[in-house]
């Protein structure tokens, strides 16, 4: 039993990354971004092209990823959605739609559909705990993930509430014209939670390459899972994302375990409606208390 | 406080909304130094003039701080310059706290010193970890005007700051604008509904009607004016 909720914190810390950087462009920019999945896709495979055609080193070609990964959250935000932001949320929704698709295309073409293998990052024998409890199995992948999970959430924590622009980002996100009145850049805060955004996405896949090859569809899922835990945390807050994902890996590898394993990518769904009609605001959703 | 405080001069402005014309070829002046009041009734051009010197909408014609155009200047760029907006119905982060909406304010700015602040609103001292949207409506709005300052103004503009309040905060909020305008050298920009009492502390005012000036002139010479008595002062000289 420890063994299976450590081994859903494992995923869900995945998913809870997926939905930090989904949750990051969505309080910032109002946008929920469906090729979010497939940004993180494109660079894995350029990592994946860069150290093994290029024989670029590997964690080097990891840090160019990111970079581009950056440049094209910034890109996408500048010049695919600024221009129709007055527009309607509908209008920047579609737009993410056809960047799925031009993504998930360019892929197949240039790469094509076989699956292609990537290093782990660490491994080496698990290590193993006896006592009263049990066996309890702790792979260094998982410690990987749960590192970069809780370094992340710090990082975060910190920057949003002690640092300026942290604060310029919570203002735009709360009240976007007003910010702005205050003297905040508001494009390069937007174009900042894209950068951030699309460079999880990048850091989610070449966590998850190892174990689900490199794919034009490999993030598929997460994406969906990662949904799933933003909705679950309110997709409002970061906490609510961390926790949210936790959750949903833990109730997956519960569900996969004792029902069906079949199960498991339907839960998520089940999870989405069942939030979304009685905790419309999400599980950790806070509801502030405002005068007049 | 060695400042250079210059005229603000607007020729000509011009805003739409899509096809609706709100301001129609305004010419304003605001001395250096002055509190200038806007008055008017409802969708008269007022807050749109506000947001067009901010830099918050697209407006055709001419915006000059001194001799010097500000047009191109985007909004953060205005801020910088010393032009702030403390915008209509307070528009604080009401989620955030009472510090961190200062913080905000002070964006732009190396300030954080919150001494001038307390001095001004003494009650924010004891409620800085207080989130924002628990305030009352008057703190809320004292919160707004003390967030603008923490941008270190030359030019403030104040879009209705009396709304929804009572007669009592009114007052409150009134004394803090003659202080911010006296001891601090601040060109106050204020645009009310409230005739009686932005005419009571204003220099200067215009009368904005369907997006253009109706009248304009010293706030005491306005404030005798017989059509602005029946008009707007319900035909009661104060």
């Amino acid at each position: 039993m420890i063994n299976q909720i450590i081994l859903g914190l494992s995923t869900g810390a995945m998913y809870s990354l997926v939905a930090i950087g989904l949750v990051m462009m969505y309080k910032v920019s109002g946008v929920m971004n469906f090729a979010y999945g497939n940004m993180g896709m494109f660079i894995t495979y350029i990592i994946w092209w860069l150290s093994s055609s290029m024989g670029v080193n590997l964690y080097l070609s990891i840090i160019l990823g990111i970079m581009f990964a950056a440049i094209m959250g910034v890109s996408v935000e500048r010049y695919g959605l600024r221009p129709i932001r007055h527009l309607s949320h509908g209008s920047m929704l579609i737009v993410t739609f056809g960047i799925l698709m031009i993504l998930e295309g360019l892929a197949v073409e240039i790469w094509g559909t076989e699956y292609k293998s990537f290093p782990e990052l660490i491994s080496g024998t698990p290590f193993v705990f006896k006592g009263d409890f049990g066996i309890v199995v702790l792979r260094k992948q998982d410690l990987l993930v749960f590192t970069t999970l809780i370094v992340i959430s710090i990082a975060i924590a910190i920057f949003t509430k002690f640092t300026k622009f942290g604060i310029a980002i919570r203002a735009v996100s709360e009240n976007e014209e007003v910010a702005g009145y205050m003297g905040i850049n508001v494009g390069s805060v937007l174009g900042f939670s894209w950068a951030f955004g699309v460079s999880m996405a990048a850091l989610v896949g070449v966590i998850a390459a190892p174990k689900v090859f490199v794919s034009p569809t490999m993030l598929t899922f997460y994406q969906i899972q990662g949904f799933t835990a933003a909705v679950l945390g309110g997709f409002e807050t970061f906490t609510g994302a961390v926790f949210g994902g936790l959750i949903l890996g833990v109730l997956e590898k519960i569900v996969g375990n004792y029902i069906s394993e079949g199960f498991k990518a339907s839960i998520s769904l089940v999870i989405i409606i069942l939030v979304l009609v009685f905790f419309p605001s999400g599980l950790f959703g806070r509801k502030i208390r405002r005068r007049a | 406080m060695n400042r250079d405080i210059k005229d603000i001069t607007i020729k000509g402005l011009n805003v739409w909304y899509g096809p609706v014309h709100a301001v129609k070829g305004i010419d304003l002046k605001i001395p250096a130094g002055s509190i200038t009041t806007i008055l008017g009734a409802n969708g008269a051009g007022k807050s749109s003039t506000l947001k067009a010197i901010a830099g918050g909408l697209n407006y055709t014609g001419t915006i000059m701080v001194g001799e010097e155009s500000i047009n191109d200047l985007p909004v953060y760029k205005r801020v910088r310059n010393g032009i702030v907006l403390c915008p209509e119905g307070r528009g604080i982060f009401y989620q955030m706290t009472v510090k961190e909406n200062l913080l905000a304010g002070a964006y732009t700015t190396k300030n954080t010193n919150l001494d001038l602040i307390f001095d001004i609103f003494p009650f924010i001292k004891d409620r800085l970890n207080q989130i924002a949207g628990t305030l009352s409506g008057g703190e809320q709005q004292m919160l707004a005007i003390a967030r603008a300052l923490m941008a270190s103004p030359k030019y403030l503009m104040l879009d209705e700051p009396s709304l929804g309040l009572a007669p009592i905060i009114i007052q409150k909020i009134v004394d803090v604008i003659k202080k911010i305008n006296e001891s601090l050298k601040i060109t106050v920009i204020l645009v009310e509904q409230n005739t009686s009492v932005a005419l009571s502390i204003a220099h200067y005012g215009y009368v904005f009607e369907n997006g253009k000036v109706a009248l304009s002139g010293k706030a005491s010479e306005l404030a005798g004016n017989p059509i602005i008595q029946e008009k707007y002062l319900g035909g009661v000289r104060k």
